[in-house]
């Protein structure tokens, strides 16, 4: 069967793609920022997944308003990387791990999930920047992906016990996948943000590191936090952190916290990295 | 799930209705041919969206806080920066009524250098 050989938690802020497309990964603003990846890509390069899954939201790059899955999944062989209106940034296109996207989708809805399944649909920096942290810029991904887009910017988002539930049911799906493939899933988002009202530019950077330390050895308080709860304490954009959830719910419930970085500002996010392997891993 | 925390405005329903056609707009910016309409005319871009005419002046006047006040959420209206630059931070600003030097070294704690 093929093999969960990691957990990663990553924020995905732009303004990192735009700093990598600018030539500003060494400037004093971003080099302690970008640095604190080094152990992470470390870890990936040594490991060698074959897939990863992302999880992560669209920012109505590919879903507009006028319709707004919960919860949708891409079955594509091939994801292009949206334009957002900058022009085209010189990220290669991303294979996909087409098979078992349809395996996963056929598990959520054996497991009472009802996706919408993707079949041609591009990525945004939710999922580019992710990508680009943990893996640099190649010419092209060592890994196929499986995009998996969570709603968090129209009310209402789902709950982080859904999106908890989602990782066990994704930790069940790459069990029952009969191949050798060794499979990372990368929760992205967060941390503490908020763009917009009064209280734009909230950050929390004890909250943001407490984060770091539990998710964790304890992530028990996280799922059962209210929504609520996560705008209040990571501000409202920061409450996509749920969707790290869906990667530490698929862990094992003893896990190993490899790396940790943190920095804060990039951009007007505090900005979290996290690598958990589970505690009995072969 | 209500939109109750102060200073915080979650896009619920109300915000989404009001601001439809606004973050519409905002998202056709995505197109090239579409950002080179809003330069030739601005107005009348505008316009074809069915933009309010509060809405329509607080994108003409690019005043970010009303933007958002009348239903304009960040991740769209953003769009309207790829036309005519303007860091996320001073759209942040805007809405915290800071100046940004106050926005981003106060509130965002950001470390000077040099």
């Amino acid at each position: 069967m093929a093999e969960l050989i990691g957990g990663l938690g990553t924020s995905h802020v732009p303004s990192i793609g735009v700093a990598l497309d600018r030539g500003l990964r060494d400037t004093p603003d971003w080099k302690p920022f970008f640095d604190g990846y080094i152990p992470a890509q470390k870890w990936m390069a040594d490991h060698k997944p074959d897939i990863a899954v992302v999880i992560f939201n669209d920012h109505g790059n590919a879903f507009f308003l006028d319709r707004v899955p919960t919860l949708a999944v891409g079955v594509a062989d091939r994801y292009k990387p949206i334009d957002e209106g900058w022009g085209p940034r010189a990220v290669p296109d991303f294979e996909g791990a087409s098979a078992f996207s349809w395996h996963f989708v056929d598990q959520l809805v054996e497991n009472h999930f009802d996706p919408l399944v993707c079949r041609e649909i591009d990525v945004d920096h939710g999922l580019q920047v992710p990508m680009e942290l943990f893996f640099g810029r190649p010419d092209a991904w060592p890994v196929k992906i499986v995009p998996i887009f969570v709603n968090t910017i129209q009310y209402p988002i789902p709950t982080p016990q859904r999106m908890w539930d989602l990782g066990r049911v994704l930790r069940r799906s790459i069990e029952s996948w009969l191949t050798d493939d060794r499979i990372v899933i990368l929760g992205t988002g967060g941390l503490s943000h908020q763009l917009q009202g009064t209280r734009a530019g909230f950050l929390n950077r004890e909250a943001d590191r407490a984060w770091l330390d539990e998710i964790g050895p304890n992530p028990e308080k996280y799922r059962s936090m209210s929504r609520e709860d996560y705008v209040e304490t990571f501000g409202s954009e920061g409450a996509e952190l749920i969707m790290w959830l869906v990667m530490r719910g698929a862990m094992d419930a003893r896990v190993k916290t490899l790396h940790k970085h943190y920095f804060a500002p990039a951009s007007m996010t505090g900005a979290g990295m996290i690598v958990l392997e589970n505690e009995d891993a072969a | 799930m209500s939109d109750q925390i102060p200073e915080t405005p979650l896009f619920v329903r109300s915000h989404g209705d009001i601001g439809y056609p606004l973050n519409k707009m905002a998202m056709s910016l995505c197109q090239a041919e579409n950002r080179e309409a809003f330069k030739a005319d601005e107005e009348a871009f505008l316009d074809r969206y069915g933009l309010s005419a509060d809405q329509k002046r607080a994108v003409m006047d690019r005043d970010w806080e009303a933007m958002v006040r009348l239903g304009g959420n960040l991740f769209f209206i953003l769009k309207i920066s790829a036309i005519d630059p303007v860091p996320i931070t001073a759209i942040g600003a805007a809405q915290a009524g800071m100046s940004h030097d106050d926005f981003v070294y106060g509130r965002l704690g950001k470390v000077r250098h040099g």
